[in-house]
């Protein structure tokens, strides 16, 4: 089957919207009370369209950019392109050189032969340091992981496994790091510190509610320790060895990580003044500023970038900057605000129940390192497609 | 007396090939048929003689309409006095003995 755009875009849609259906009804059926109707057809259409959207304009763009030259290609062809694509820029050009070498081979079981072979070969090009090098960081990042568990659990009992799958995907990152680059790089350093920041007050904030509340790990079973381990390593990642499509515009984090330093203030502004008296000539600001905050964080950056770097991609680097940014920055100012609020009246931040503490740390999961992004991304990528949209129709116009 | 660890089996066949015709530029595809390697051998072995400048590269352009640029691969001199060493030493052991001076062609290969 050949694939165009139109049917990529359509296959897409329904697989979102299956997925969807299946994820409500599930919810649904488990749901204690159940919503009321408006609510559930309203969640029930809202989230996939917007998803829909930013799907096909995603699609729409990568096909203008990669897909159709991919959609040409055999499966061998494909396979080798996406492995030519993940080697360092030093080593592209053997990359190429063997995908060109493809295209003189000829009949399908040789060319997946050729492929495959080739495939290996960008997984075993030397890497940067020399195989010694590489292997000593490899055991250091092993030994790390090896003791982190242990270590950290004799301290905090409920962050073993989080440690150990920290330590070990950020070591994984730094030996993948010594393989690819002969030397460090830090192409934007005032978002890379507002991200590692972030990271690390959101591990010394999970320290130390387990400590002042160790009940609470029950909270954090496994499979979510896991999930905060990838979350946290993946945003340190995005932060000191970002992939090259997201840190060769240095505009668009630098507009992520105001948004994010904005969205952080906003997040406090609202729990604070949460059942507060507010005096009434701000009551009327607020009203305006509170729900359009988060909208305009996280559309405007992309939207920004997307028009000054005239491309997509510019303005979805900064949705990708911008969704890094938010989420551990909201992870490290919703616990400990959880426990001075949980102090105050014994309610979880979300207000609405009298729950053990531990709840906080669920409901910073869930919202924080899940709904956020989700939905934060998907308002960024649709300002991304909206800011380029409107800059190819600027450029025949402009002056320069 | 230096040590140095003579390359391995496919590395010397891959240098040696390369040596048959010194000033002739090869493509990676003919080189596997050739030695009967797959281009998962055969590349990180071409990236390591780069590496240590025993091999050099350039980009063949005169290729059909549609067809990417070809690379081509061919021994720099260094390159080409390894390939005299290899094939005057007898290929027994891992490792052989030889007195040599800095730098030379063996010894840039040390290591690889």
């Amino acid at each position: 089957m050949r694939w165009t755009r139109r049917r990529l875009q359509t296959v897409t849609t329904w697989a979102i919207v299956a997925a969807w259906v299946v994820f409500y009804a599930i919810v649904l059926a488990t749901a204690d009370p159940l919503p009321t109707l408006d609510t559930a057809v309203m969640y029930l259409i809202v989230p996939p369209l917007l998803w829909v959207v930013a799907a096909r304009l995603v699609l729409r763009h990568w096909w203008s950019e990669a897909g159709a030259r991919m959609s040409a290609m055999d499966l061998p062809g494909r396979l080798l392109a996406a492995a030519v694509a993940a080697l360092p820029e030093r080593r592209r050009e053997w990359g190429r050189a063997m995908t060109a070498e493809l295209a003189e081979v000829g009949g399908r079981p040789a060319r997946w032969r050729f492929a495959l072979s080739s495939v290996w070969a960008t997984l075993w090009l030397p890497p940067a340091g020399g195989w010694p090098v590489l292997a000593l960081v490899a055991a250091v990042a092993v030994a790390a992981t090896t003791a982190a568990g242990p270590v950290v659990g004799a301290a905090v009992p409920g962050l073993r496994v989080f440690a150990a799958c920290f330590t070990g995907l950020a070591g994984a990152m730094v030996v993948l790091a010594v393989a690819r680059s002969g030397r460090p790089r830090l192409p934007v350093p005032a978002p890379a510190v507002l991200v590692t920041g972030g990271v690390a007050a959101s591990i010394a904030v999970t320290v130390i509610f387990l400590r002042r509340e160790p009940a609470a790990a029950e909270y954090l079973p496994p499979p979510a320790a896991v999930y905060l381990a990838a979350v946290l390593a993946g945003c340190l990642g995005v932060a000191v060895a970002s992939p090259r499509w997201l840190g060769a515009n240095r505009l668009a984090p630098h507009l992520a990580a105001a948004a994010a330093v904005v969205f952080a203030a906003w997040f406090l502004l609202v729990i604070r003044i949460d059942g507060t008296q507010i005096p009434p000539p701000l009551v009327l600001a607020l009203a305006l500023v509170l729900p359009l905050t988060p909208v305009a964080v996280f559309f405007a950056p992309a939207f920004a970038a997307g028009r000054a770097g005239r491309s997509f991609r510019s303005g979805l680097q900064a949705a990708v900057w911008t969704v890094t940014a938010i989420m551990p920055l909201t992870y490290a100012i919703w616990l400990p605000e959880s426990l001075r609020r949980h102090a105050i009246d014994g309610k979880t931040l979300e207000g609405e129940l009298v729950a053990p503490v531990g709840t906080n740390l669920a409901s910073a999961l869930v919202v924080c390192l899940g709904i956020l992004p989700v939905l934060g991304l998907t308002l960024a990528v649709i300002g991304a497609s909206l800011g380029a949209r409107r800059s190819h129709r600027a450029v025949p116009h402009d002056p320069s | 007396m230096t040590r140095i660890r003579r390359p391995s089996a496919q590395t010397t066949a891959v240098v040696l090939a390369l040596a048959e015709q010194p000033t002739a530029w090869r493509y990676g595809y003919e080189l596997c048929q050739q030695l009967g390697l797959k281009p998962g051998s055969l590349y990180p072995i071409l990236v390591r003689l780069a590496d240590r400048g025993l091999l050099e590269t350039t980009w063949d352009t005169a290729v059909p309409a549609g067809r990417p640029p070809r690379h081509l691969y061919r021994l720099t001199g260094p390159g080409r006095a390894l390939a005299t060493e290899l094939a005057a030493a007898p290929a027994t052991g891992t490792a052989i003995r030889r007195p040599g001076p800095k730098g030379s062609p063996k010894e840039r290969w040390q290591g690889a």
